[in-house]
């Protein structure tokens, strides 16, 4: 502990800010790695749809046990996206209805579900219930220390598990075909991935609130994509990436009074998306552009029979 | 005469202001009801999402530049957020190389962290606070009003009606290119409708929605409004004006529904009109023509005859032996369907057929024997292998079948050697 009191004074912060810190960075690292397969898997909105439905489990967590721990609401948080995940899949097992209708229905319903649970919780001014309102945009300020480690060891594991599985979830991304006729259980791995996402997304609910929280498994990834071909490069960058906006959100929020911290992060992460837009080296719009003035090379001079 | 009189003293008389807010909340849902019934039956319901929450900067710089949240400015900077956010996901889509989903979730997040921002740094300025951009203020609608022959009428209530109305008559003058375009764009595109205009129009349409909406419910539970009064009528019409219809009114009864729970609850009225939404689509899934409950039904039904047959059969088979009907037939189910036998007149007491019983049993016996000499000469499987798939086919073949199969088998016996009964 004491080794961390002195790496917080030396960055001249109190011991809370600075784990606080460390919790939001590890949060933006691994919501970015773990983002990578969503991206690949062409699911990055599966994840919108379990950042809604955390809302309803944030204040049923609330009403049941009274508490304002971040464990619990958390805990409520990830059983209702699971249950909302398990929604979707039922929705398109059994009904008429899209997929595209299914996941914005799930989004708009549980969202208004959770946004009447908490304003009625207000309203009968149970204590502690306006706090709620902080996991719609995002808020860091009141985390404590015991709340940020815990956000520490759930992102190192998810980030492990990524580490351990990069193989086989690399397959299941770019080819499930061959994936299941090579005898793998896809189905599973599949539901891993889904169930990772929906853990990084709740996570990252106190850095930027359900609303935004997708942007935080979406953008970091998209903007690593730019630079690389590789997955492993992916993984490391949109995890480096996901760590500079999360970062950099928190701090810009912290200097501007009554300014949530979500919208911050998902600005800083669009900054990073349009820098690598423009100029990764190979699939950057400039270094298309500049490919697209140079005169044409074909190979004129054919081998001769 | 009741009428206009009637509607003006209920509007402004109970509880004040109720009546204005239910009223705002049922226009703006019908509206959203509307233009959300193209974007579901035309797969894009998840743009109707994306724009929802991205033109919240452009109504932050309309009403920065001197507007108000429901004004013609916002609306203005809502239809060009909009336009903007689908320019975006597709300049992503065809030159960052993105798929569609990650586009619209970059594109969309973006646009509304910025709106939020932009709201929060310009706090002092506006009147309208981030709580109102993620659930709206219904409760405070009819605060706001305007002065209309005489009647003090809610400002966003007026913009509701004028927006419905404006898009009916869209809607009304390109009826017939909606339709054909949101069936089939490239063959609408082909035979010379304008289609892509068809979509630029539904993409506008449904930032000027979210901005009539945006006081009421807000810029992100208005995606309910959108997308589940048309997936509910989805389930229920068969044609888009049916559709159109169910979803309209499905709208209007849910935002009335949902504002008086709200109202009992003492809670938000936009959460709770997006949830009773989300009731309406779960008993839709329930009850609809092709729904759970009607699946479930039909699947025991198959179920029930078989029993019910198997028990017949076994009865049949017990009298040609002149054995004992096997114990399979006194456990469990059976018993069930044979008392049930017994009361529809088809069995006697202890199993013994009736004849009606008999009658149906034989069929259902001709059947089983037809199919395994069938499946003896053609398939060629072994004896002992004809009779599983015999007890299963044996339920699902006609008159008809049962005729064509004796003539091409021209056989009185199974190959195990038991006698065909003959057709009744």
């Amino acid at each position: 502990m004491s080794l961390l009191t002195a790496a917080a004074h030396v960055l001249g912060l109190s011991p809370n800010t600075f784990v606080v810190t460390v919790g939001m960075a590890a949060v933006g690292m691994a919501a970015g790695v773990v983002g990578c397969f969503s991206v690949l898997r062409r699911r990055a909105l599966v994840g919108d749809a379990a950042a809604h439905a955390t809302l309803p489990g944030v204040a049923i967590a609330f009403a049941i046990t009274g508490s304002r721990g971040l464990p619990v609401l958390l805990l409520g948080a990830a059983l209702s996206a699971v249950a909302s995940l398990g929604v979707l899949v039922l929705l398109r097992r059994f009904t008429r209805t899209r997929e595209d209708a299914a996941t914005a229905i799930v989004i708009g319903v549980s969202f208004g579900v959770g946004v009447a649970l908490i304003s009625g919780l207000v309203a009968r001014g149970v204590p502690g219930s306006g706090g709620l309102e902080r996991f719609l945009l995002g808020s860091t300020a009141s985390l404590s220390t015991a709340d940020a480690t815990m956000l520490v060891v759930v992102s190192l594991v998810a980030m492990a598990l990524v580490a351990a599985f990069t193989k086989e979830a690399t397959l299941v991304s770019f080819d499930p075909g061959f994936a299941a006729a090579a005898g793998w259980p896809v189905w599973w791995i599949d539901f891993a991935l889904v169930a990772l996402t929906a853990v990084m997304v709740v996570v990252g609910l106190p850095a930027a609130g359900a609303v935004l929280v997708t942007a935080l498994v979406v953008i970091p990834p998209v903007a690593a994509r730019q630079w690389t071909d590789r997955v492993g490069v992916m993984l490391v960058l949109a995890g480096l990436f996901g760590l500079a906006a999360s970062l950099l959100g928190v701090a810009l929020s912290a200097t501007i009074p009554g300014l949530a911290t979500g919208p911050m992060v998902v600005l800083a992460a669009s900054a990073i998306f349009t820098v690598s837009l423009l100029l990764a080296p190979k699939r950057g719009l400039l270094a298309i552009a500049m490919r697209a003035r140079q005169p044409l090379s074909l190979p004129l001079e054919r081998a001769q029979p | 005469m009741m009428g206009i009189d009637g509607a003006v003293a209920f509007l402004t008389g109970w509880g004040g202001m109720h009546g204005w807010a239910m009223a705002t909340a049922a226009v703006v849902s019908a509206a959203a009801a509307v233009v959300g019934s193209l974007l579901v039956v035309r797969r894009m319901s998840l743009i109707g999402d994306a724009i929802s929450h991205a033109v919240l900067p452009g109504i932050v710089v309309g009403v920065l530049l001197g507007g108000r949240p429901g004004g013609p400015l916002a609306t203005a900077g809502a239809v060009v957020a909009a336009l903007v956010t689908v320019w975006l996901a597709e300049l992503l889509r065809s030159k960052g190389r993105l798929s569609e989903d990650a586009a619209a979730g970059v594109v969309f997040t973006t646009l509304f962290a910025a709106g939020v921002a932009l709201l929060s740094a310009a706090a002092s300025r506006v009147d309208a606070d981030p709580g109102c951009v993620l659930y709206g203020m219904l409760e405070l609608v009819p605060f706001d009003v305007v002065e209309l022959a005489g009647v003090e009428i809610p400002r966003a209530f007026l913009t509701g009606v004028v927006v419905l109305v404006s898009l009916l008559v869209a809607l009304w003058s390109t009826w017939r290119w909606q339709v054909a375009t949101a069936f089939d764009t490239d063959a609408a595109a082909v035979v010379g409708i304008p289609a892509r205009a068809m979509t630029v129009g539904l993409l506008c349409a449904t930032a000027v929605v979210t901005v009539a909406s945006f006081e009421a419910v807000g810029a992100v539970i208005v995606v309910a409004m959108l997308v589940v009064p048309a997936a509910t009528a989805e389930l229920l019409a068969t044609t888009l004006v049916g559709l159109m219809l169910m979803a309209t009114g499905l709208a209007v009864t849910a935002a009335g529904g949902g504002y008086l729970v709200a109202w009992q609850l003492e809670t938000n009225a936009a959460g709770m009109i997006a949830a009773v939404l989300g009731v309406g689509y779960g008993v839709a899934i329930l009850v609809s023509r092709e729904g759970i409950l009607a699946r479930v039904s039909s699947m025991l039904r198959l179920r029930w005859r078989v029993v019910c047959e198997d028990v017949l059969a076994a009865a049949w088979r017990a009298e040609e032996t002149g054995q004992a009907v096997p114990g399979t037939s006194r456990r469990g189910v059976a018993l069930v369907a044979a008392w049930w036998l017994e009361r529809r007149g088809r069995l006697l007491p202890g199993l013994v057929l009736s004849p009606q019983g008999r009658l149906e049993a034989e069929m259902v016996v001709r059947s089983h024997r037809l199919w395994e000499t069938w499946l003896g000469r053609h398939v060629g499987l072994p004896l002992d292998h004809l009779h599983p798939p015999a007890e299963w086919i044996e339920h699902y073949l006609g008159a008809e079948m049962r005729q064509r199969l004796e003539q091409e088998m021209a056989t009185l016996a199974d190959p195990h050697g038991s006698a065909i009964p003959p057709e009744r």
